[in-house]
């Protein structure tokens, strides 16, 4: 399977923050990949393949949560639950 | 220290040690004493030895069935995997062999065979 330019920035975001996880302590890292994983996941499946202005968004979204991420005084990461109103 | 740290940035020293007789040593040869050397100056790794190894880290990633996993399966064809699981089993190939694949590089790895292909001619592959 080709990859798209679209499809290959989410994947090196993807690999930026699993990179930055391994800066962490053991138990930091494994709770960011944790967390990492099921946000990209969950994307993936809600988001249509062709809204492309919505994974730019989130792309530069993600691009600047992992420059905070890298910052060697950023410890963690947590996430705020939600409430998903059904569309 | 800031403007340390800005003017270290930028400066890049080549890493490389002279021997007696001026021949360059490796870096990764000082680090590594026990390193075997072939006599033909080869320092790559063990063609089988990567394959065994890179086999036993697909095997053992949680989503993958690994009766299934042979040194030519394809990771999303074969074993079911989508991209997201490729970038996370090329990252723990990383690690296993002590190796930073580039992005452009560890895109094409879809396979037990790039894989080995890729890590059994890294000079750095330890």
């Amino acid at each position: 399977m080709k990859l798209t330019g679209l499809q290959k920035q989410v994947l090196g975001l993807y690999r930026g923050f699993l990179r930055a996880a391994r800066t962490k302590g053991s138990e930091e890292r494994k709770k960011i990949e944790s967390i990492v994983s099921s946000e990209f996941r969950r994307h993936a499946k809600s988001i249509e393949r062709k809204n492309f202005i919505y994974i730019e968004y989130l792309l530069r979204r993600g691009t600047k949560q992992l420059e905070q991420l890298k910052n060697p005084d950023t410890l963690s990461l947590s996430t705020v639950p939600v409430r998903h109103h059904p569309s | 220290m800031a403007l340390r740290a800005a003017i270290l940035g930028h400066i890049r020293v080549p890493v490389q040690t002279l021997t007696q007789n001026g021949r360059i040593l490796q870096p990764w040869n000082l680090l590594n004493s026990n390193r075997s050397m072939s006599s033909h100056g080869d320092d790559h790794l063990d063609k089988e030895e990567v394959i065994e190894r890179v086999l036993s880290v697909v095997k053992s990633f949680p989503k993958v069935d690994p009766s299934k996993v042979t040194p030519d399966v394809h990771f999303q064809n074969d074993l079911g995997l989508d991209s997201l699981d490729t970038v996370e089993i090329v990252m723990a190939l990383e690690e296993e062999f002590k190796l930073e694949i580039p992005d452009k590089e560890a895109d094409k790895i879809n396979s037990c065979k790039l894989a080995v292909e890729y890590i059994a001619n890294h000079p750095m592959a330890g």
